[in-house]
């Protein structure tokens, strides 16, 4: 009798509507049960250091601003540090209070969106809906201070592109009144509910060891119960003064597991430990300077002159930001920048997650490590099934080609305008 | 963990392998001010294992990135490691630079000593056309797989052909 193939090849994405951005899974399933996966990122890459190594440093800032939406503070506060030491500028010390500020809002924004979306990914919409209207508030706390949502352009070389104001100050602390008054009611609805324990305790498992050797970052790693967190291991900025401590499900009381419920564990506290460092930081902010060097065109000159490397880190909202940087002195664009992004470095944990889950349970693996592709991708290409490269003008043009072998149709079936009559 | 205990444990197991060994500093914090200690120093490839294994045996090991850039004959690889995370400033950040000419831009993969080291390892395969001996799995990452054009090599003769292309592209429908 012939032996009938028990492992089979379930594709998901490039583009799937599990998927908030694009990433290809090939899952190699036997019945429900996932035995295998194969991951392949790429779909968002932009080319954005290469680009960077053609522009010069200011430039290059914005740049490093648009690598993510999310995390768009996190990309500037690592290169400002990284070219900050290649070219031997300070930073006045309330600067550094104000960067910390702006990222801890952006961890407390990010981390309620993430909860939305795995709330949205357990079919538990109308929790989606009351953590996404309560991160509104967050989100006017970052318009009102650095007048965007998204993009906040705070950081530049040498200190911040904008002061908070006096009367700023109570508009934060109410902020941070409103969701101290709210964090019980998420923990309930989050980590107390049957249903979400019942989809999320014991799914994707992810061990410390997994996590160690696999160089996992962020709450990803945490979760799994490494106490690995830059703002506590290796001090920047003003964080080493507050004594961050990174945070595991131990801080809960409950014993690490590693899975998804434990990412929501940490997460969830994560939001409150922002909270008590965006307040000490408002205590402690000292009057002053907020950048060494005012005027960009003198800037642009000093970082033409400098010649060096340096490495800039930041922990964000999913983990370790690293940029690298080599300068040439009369060179205005570096020779070298690299960029590291958190999910670059958890892109390999979801090997072990997926092993022997349903496949009823990717999508929230999947969201579990809280995956940003647009900052791990950064090359502007598309592929086909046929391995073939596929270019935008292409695209274009096969589809001009479509309008005009399909005009004719359109123009015989196409309504008569309606005479009004009146004219204009 | 601290830098000194770092690069005196690369120095007993390289001896003079380990170039230009250096300790760089920089200062953070305002009320409590404290300088931070980093790594550097330059190696050749057939130390990189015995680098990787020493800094492994120090305290839990991190990849956080392998930087490369196109010295000409040369490719020069930076590896950005971390040593000792999960205590409080206890963190030290390692860079051991490596040269290969790109006559023979092969280097010994690392990834069996820290597994997490494969990503940031293809990625240089297809960027900068690095071979790793050893590497669990060598297929482009970010690239799509017939892509023979390597991006950072300044070098690379289809690379403005390749960018030259895209940026007429987008002139003139930008």
């Amino acid at each position: 009798m012939r032996e009938l193939e028990k492992t089979f090849e379930v594709p998901i994405g490039p583009v799937h509507p599990a998927l908030k951005e694009p990433i290809r899974f090939t899952f190699q399933v036997e019945g429900e049960r996932i035995v295998g996966v194969d991951v392949k990122p790429g779909f968002a890459h932009r080319g954005i250091e290469f680009m960077g190594m053609e522009r010069n440093l200011i430039q290059v800032l914005y740049l490093a601003e648009r690598i993510c939406g999310i995390c768009s503070i996190s990309h500037p506060i690592a290169l400002t540090q990284a070219v900050e030491v290649a070219a031997g500028i300070e930073v006045p010390p309330r600067a550094q209070y104000i960067r910390v500020i702006v990222s801890e809002l952006e961890r407390i924004h990010s981390h309620l969106l993430w909860a939305g979306v795995a709330a949205h990914e357990l079919g538990f919409d109308t929790l989606l809906h009351l953590t996404w209207k309560v991160r509104e508030r967050v989100m006017d706390i970052l318009e009102e201070l650095t007048g965007n949502r998204v993009d906040y352009a705070i950081p530049i070389f040498g200190g911040v592109r904008r002061d908070i104001a006096p009367e700023q100050y109570p508009k934060i602390q109410e902020m941070l009144r409103y969701y101290r008054g709210l964090f019980e009611e998420l923990a309930e609805r989050f980590l107390r509910d049957a249903s979400v324990e019942a989809r999320t305790r014991d799914v994707g498992v992810f061990t410390p060891e997994e996590a160690e050797a696999l160089c996992a970052v962020g709450p990803t790693a945490r979760a799994s119960g490494l106490r690995k967190d830059i703002r506590q291991d290796w001090p920047y900025l003003v964080y080493g003064d507050f004594g961050v401590k990174a945070i595991t499900p131990e801080d809960y009381g409950t014993e690490v597991r590693g899975d998804v419920y434990d990412r929501i564990i940490v997460r969830l506290l994560e939001v409150a430990q922002s909270m008590d460092i965006i307040e000490r930081c408002l205590e402690d902010m000292p009057e002053g300077e907020i950048t060494s060097i005012p005027k960009v065109p003198a800037l642009l000159a000093q970082l033409k002159k400098a010649e060096g490397e340096g490495i800039g880190r930041h922990e964000a909202p999913r983990g370790e930001v690293i940029h690298y940087i080599r300068l040439e002195a009369d060179k205005e664009a570096p020779v070298v920048w690299k960029v590291k992004a958190p999910t670059y470095s958890n892109l390999m944990s979801w090997v072990p997650m997926f092993r022997d889950q349903e496949i009823a349970d990717i999508p929230i693996i999947a969201a579990s490590i809280d995956p940003c592709m647009c900052c791990m991708d950064r090359v502007h290409l598309v592929r086909n099934g046929r391995d073939e490269l596929v270019w935008k003008e292409e695209l274009l043009a096969l589809s001009r080609e479509k309008t005009e072998r399909i005009r004719s149709r359109v123009t015989r079936y196409a309504s008569r305008v309606v005479d009004h009559g009146g004219g204009i | 963990m601290n830098a000194q205990a770092v690069l005196t444990a690369l120095k007993e197991a390289l001896g003079d392998r380990l170039r230009a060994p250096e300790i760089r500093t920089r200062s953070v914090g305002v009320k409590s001010p404290r300088t931070i200690e980093e790594v550097w120093g330059a190696i050749d490839r057939d130390v990189l294992l015995q680098a990787a294994r020493t800094l492994k045996d120090l305290g839990p090991l991190h990849v956080s990135i392998i930087s490369g850039a196109d010295c000409g004959e040369e490719i020069e690889l930076l590896y950005h490691f971390t040593v000792g995370f999960g205590t409080e400033g206890g963190e030290v950040l390692v860079t051991l630079k490596l040269s290969v000419p790109k006559t023979d831009p092969v280097v010994p993969s690392i990834c069996g000593i820290i597994p997490g080291a494969q990503t940031t390892e293809r990625e240089k395969i297809e960027f900068l056309g690095i071979e790793f001996s050893g590497i669990p799995d060598s297929r482009h990452l970010f690239l799509p797989e017939d892509m023979e054009v390597h991006p950072w090599r300044v070098d690379e003769p289809e690379l403005e052909k390749f960018v030259k292309r895209a940026v007429k592209w987008e002139e003139r429908n930008a």
